[in-house]
């Protein structure tokens, strides 16, 4: 290990060393709520910092194992923003239900080493290692509120299919390292590459390996018919955590799809190409209809976010030409950044809402909020319509740019383009439901007013503005993201 | 005319969102306020649009005042806006229907004021944005821009049923929209593929020129055709998608409805005109029969339907879809007389059903029912309110001299041109259309004053002169292009001529069978 190698995982190593005096603080001043929290975003930005310093620098560490490239900088980055955004919306909600506040930023700030680990890892062990660290923490935060029996149950459900897809994943990864004699990503693709130029013999392994590592993949994205357990995972865990769990593993996920199917398994996409397509039509469309049936809105976002897996694996299939891959991935990656942005800001309203004890996630919690917390209604809808995608949110330049590339690759994908506008339609009923209860329904109850504190607000505008800001001016964030997927596929 | 530079277009349609940003600052508890500086931005506007009719150059074939400003320059899209008379005419129809719709709710509108006036002059600027625009990524934007504001101004201000009504409106207009925008992609990338490059793909000027020499793949032009004309019709409304039309203007507040009768249907017209048929002639030609047919349809069916209606403003909802029916048959039969009669007939449609929805308001706010039935003998009580209703009765009837007769009277002219069988068939309507608006008129204000409108005693009283404001620039309009359309004629001759140019280059395409 050299120094050269130090500098480059440095951001990784500050992430760690966040989490670590997060934990110190609290060892010292236990129970107090502000200073870890002052210590975790301070150890963010420490953290966004060396990230950027890094990636000023692009190169290999680690004889080729980890990686520091556009993308590895564009997804650290927005890894530490989606805990940012958590860190702002979590502690009202926490302090009302007397959770700690220091184990729940130490636990995000290492779920997000883990993520950032496989932004950067060239090498399929190390992929999974950085995948194990990032799902580890969120069985914990899923059961956080260890109190409350369905936050357990959820939990629980969450560890035993997150365990089990685990697994089937590392069978996959075994299989392509026993039939390609490397883990490294580079040289796992030149193998494959030489099978299907026919230079090496293709193995039935292969396919299973294939199938495999999809199915693991799949259950951690939360794809159709891989998604049972997000549902109940999300409904039961504390808000601030769903709306954590419904982004960074998510988005975590897609970084290790990048780095594994684009990147070791790029050769082989023809073969799988054609099940993303199917997974992609049966992910939205499953996810949108059964959301349409949901009273509570905390589940119809843990739906909608299956939809979303979605319409991201519409540019995961627009692989057909190098221009239309190419586009694919930069709207998947954009996708990435606007659903994170726009579906942490429609479960801070929630969190907020609930700031009180007591207080559901169920759909009449909603009604006639547009008189009791106007400001609140209206951020809700802006999110909630960015969720739709209607310009000019960053939510419709996401997705119209997805279908854009599934236009382009045209054939079977071209399809894909009008099945996802037509689940567009179907999401917009059940997003313009919670609007109709804040705006055209009269509240229930006695009114009381709520609370909001001042880091909550901040997070809310700072999510409101990214949502609209990426919608209106889409140019800068695309020029990040066509260099991030410039540098997967070169 | 120079304007010196000044970004007049931008101007006009960014002024109410300034406007609606002010309205948002007033504290909600100054009703007067809210009311008065909605009314101040709406007029302001209006007064700006009116450069743009002075601005423009009638003959010309290209667009005036064109303002251009890269916007995602990967993809070429550009903010780019500018006018023709076409545009010019319906933008200024906008800002005179938006001023007197806000000031046509100062009375009826008490709750939430600053909401509805922040989603009013939203929704001005969607719609001033779909008619100047000339890049196909804008237009899609400003085109959903248009639906929020108009979502909440039915579901929050609306009728008993309003919820249903309000997301029947958005599901359609999503339906229709959202493929639209799959074809907008398409086309662009078809345009991307054959110049190699994406600068100006989502350019009108470019898309249009492109199509008049080269010509979009038959597939995609079928494709993006057929996209393109669901979003449309599903705004017109054409026959069978106007469903949505008579819940959401029933249940609309009143100035919903005008805006909703005046405006939006217009959008979907507009769109043909602009989009549809320019950049895709071939299959404009392929499908222009049984468009027609479905013109016919509507034509007929809304008047037969309107006839039996019980409801005042259901009444007048089918009503629409039987005039807008004429609007579609007027662009689908490619004649100059057709065409500037479907654009004359968009503009008085404009006027005429808008001032009728302003009269059903008024007579709604006393009575607080919409029933024919329930009326009767209503001119004894309120003479001034039937004469003017009166005037807008005949003027939708048709009547020579008013300017509801000269947009039917040239597509008609066109229709006989096309096939003497389309203009038969559209003249009977004229006939129906005569008998449900008297037939109605004669319940609603002769004979003996009826039970209900007895019991409701010194309520029933005759129109306020703050209600005739509304109407009278209305009115004045409907008799001077009555009298002269010329007006409108010269405007909008450059944008006809140039459409039809466009048009006559293309020519019917050889479907696959299975499309038959």
């Amino acid at each position: 290990m050299s120094n050269q190698d130090l500098a480059t995982v440095a951001p990784l190593i500050a992430a760690i060393l966040a989490a670590t005096a997060v934990i110190v603080v609290d060892l010292i001043r236990p129970g107090m709520r502000t200073p870890p929290l002052i210590v975790a975003l301070a150890g963010l930005a420490i953290v966004a910092g060396a990230t950027l310093l890094t990636g000023a620098n692009p190169g290999d560490a680690f004889g080729g194992a980890y990686r520091v490239d556009a993308l590895t900088t564009f997804l650290d980055l927005l890894f530490v923003a989606i805990i940012a955004f958590t860190l702002l919306f979590a502690p009202d909600y926490l302090a009302a239900r007397e959770l700690p506040m220091a184990e729940f930023a130490a636990v995000l700030i290492f779920a997000m080493s883990g993520a950032m680990l496989i932004s950067a890892s060239m090498d399929l062990l190390v992929l999974f290692l950085g995948l194990e660290l990032m799902v580890l923490p969120g069985y914990l935060l899923a059961g956080f509120a260890k109190r409350d029996a369905l936050s357990t149950e959820g939990a629980i459900k969450y560890f035993l299919l997150g365990s089990f897809s685990s697994a089937i994943f590392l069978f996959g990864l075994a299989f392509i390292w026993g039939l390609t004699g490397s883990t490294r990503v580079e040289a796992v693709a030149g193998s494959l590459a030489g099978i299907v130029a026919g230079t090496a013999p293709l193995s039935p392994g292969l396919a299973m390996g294939l199938a495999f590592l999809t199915t693991g993949v799949a259950f951690k994205i939360a794809a159709v018919p891989f998604h049972y357990w997000t549902p109940d995972a999300y409904q039961g865990s504390p808000t601030p955590v769903t709306g954590y769990l419904s982004v960074g593993p998510k988005v975590g996920a897609f970084a290790l799809i990048l780095r594994l199917f684009v990147g070791a398994l790029g050769p082989l996409h023809d073969d799988w190409v054609v099940v993303v397509v199917v997974l992609a039509t049966i992910t939205m469309t499953l996810g949108n209809f059964v959301a349409i049936t949901q009273d509570n809105v905390k589940r119809m976002l843990a739906y909608s976010s299956i939809a979303h897996t979605g319409y991201m694996l519409v540019g995961l299939a627009a692989w057909a030409s190098p221009n239309s891959q190419i586009h694919g991935l930069e709207g998947l990656l954009y996708y990435g950044a606007a659903y994170s942005f726009m579906n942490l800001g429609a479960f801070a309203v929630v969190t907020a809402l609930q700031r009180r004890r007591g207080v559901t996630s169920g759909i009449d919690t909603f009604a006639g909020l547009a008189r009791l917390e106007p400001g609140l209604a209206i951020l809700m809808t802006l999110f909630l319509l960015s969720l739709t995608g209607i310009p000019p949110t960053a939510g419709f330049f996401a997705k119209a740019y997805v279908i854009l590339a599934a236009v382009e690759a045209g054939g079977p994908t071209a399809l894909l383009a009008v099945i996802a506008v037509l689940n567009a339609a179907v999401a917009a009923f059940y997003y313009l439901r919670v609007v109709v209860y804040m705006f055209m329904r009269d509240p229930k109850g006695e009114p009381v007013p709520l609370e909001k504190s001042p880091i909550l607000q901040v997070g809310l505008a700072a999510a409101a503005v990214l949502t609209i800001v990426l919608g209106l001016f889409p140019g800068p964030l695309l020029e990040v993201v066509a260099g991030a997927a410039k540098a997967l596929v070169s | 005319m120079d304007l010196g530079g000044v970004p007049i277009i931008s101007a006009v349609t960014f002024a109410p969102l300034v406007g609606a940003l002010i309205v948002a600052a007033i504290p909600r508890e100054n009703t007067p306020a809210i009311r008065w500086a909605a009314l101040g931005t709406a007029l302001v506007t209006f007064v700006l649009s009116l450069f743009l009719l002075v601005g423009v150059d009638p003959g010309a074939s290209g667009f005036s005042l064109v303002e251009q400003v890269d916007w995602i320059p990967a993809f070429g899209v550009q903010y780019k806006v500018g006018v023709d008379g076409l545009s010019a005419v319906l933008v200024v129809l906008t800002t005179t229907l938006t001023w007197i719709s806000i000031l046509a709710s100062f009375g009826p509108i008490r709750e939430r004021v600053k909401e509805y006036m922040v989603s009013f002059l939203i929704l001005e600027v969607g719609l001033v944005g779909v008619f100047v625009a000339l890049d196909l990524f804008l237009f899609y934007v400003f085109w959903e821009v248009v639906l929020v504001p108009m979502y909440l101004i039915i579901g929050i201000w609306g009728g008993s049923n309003r919820i249903y009504a309000t997301i029947k409106f958005v599901l359609y207009t999503l339906v229709g929209s959202l493929l639209m925008l799959v074809a907008i992609l398409a086309t662009a990338y078809s345009y991307q593929s054959a110049m190699g490059t994406w600068a100006h793909a989502f350019d009108f000027e470019y898309l249009r020129s492109f199509a008049g020499t080269i010509g979009f793949a038959s597939g995609l032009q079928v494709f993006a055709f057929l996209a393109f004309f669901l979003a449309f019709a599903i705004k017109v409304p054409m026959f069978p998608f106007h469903t949505w039309l008579p819940d959401a203007h029933v249940e609309a507040p009143t100035a919903g409805s005008v805006i909703l009768a005046a405006i939006m249907l217009k959008l979907g017209a507009y769109g043909f005109i602009r989009f549809a048929l320019p950049l895709f002639p071939d299959a404009a030609h392929t499908f222009a029969v049984p468009i027609i047919v479905l013109s016919l349809v509507a034509i007929i069916y809304g008047a037969i339907v309107a006839l039996v209606q019980p409801d005042l403003k259901k009444l007048i909802a089918y009503s629409s879809v039987s005039h807008m029916g004429f609007v579609t048959l007027g662009i689908f039969i490619f004649q100059p007389q057709g065409l500037q009669g479907a654009i004359l007939q968009m503009v008085n449609h404009g006027l005429i059903t808008g001032a009728l929805f302003l009269l059903v308001g008024v007579v709604y706010e006393r009575t607080h029912d919409r029933t024919i039935a329930k009326m009767g003998g209503l001119s004894l009580r309120t003479p001034v309110y039937a004469a003017a209703f009166g005037f807008f009765v005949f003027a939708s009837a048709g009547l020579p001299g008013l300017s509801g007769f000269v947009g039917e009277f040239l597509v008609l002219v066109g229709a006989f041109a096309a096939s003497p069988w389309y203009a038969a068939i559209a003249t009977v309507c004229m006939i129906l259309a005569a008998g449900y608006l008297l037939w109605m008129f004669q319940r609603i204000f002769t004979g003996e004053l009826s039970e209900f409108l007895t019991g409701l005693g010194s309520h029933l009283t005759d129109i306020r002169p703050v209600e005739l404001v509304t109407l009278v620039p209305l009115g004045t309009l409907v008799v001077v292009f009555g009298l002269f359309p010329g007006l409108v004629l010269t405007l909008i001759q450059g944008s006809v001529d140039t459409t039809l140019a466009s048009v006559a280059a293309g020519h019917g395409l050889a479907l696959q069978p299975w499309m038959h």
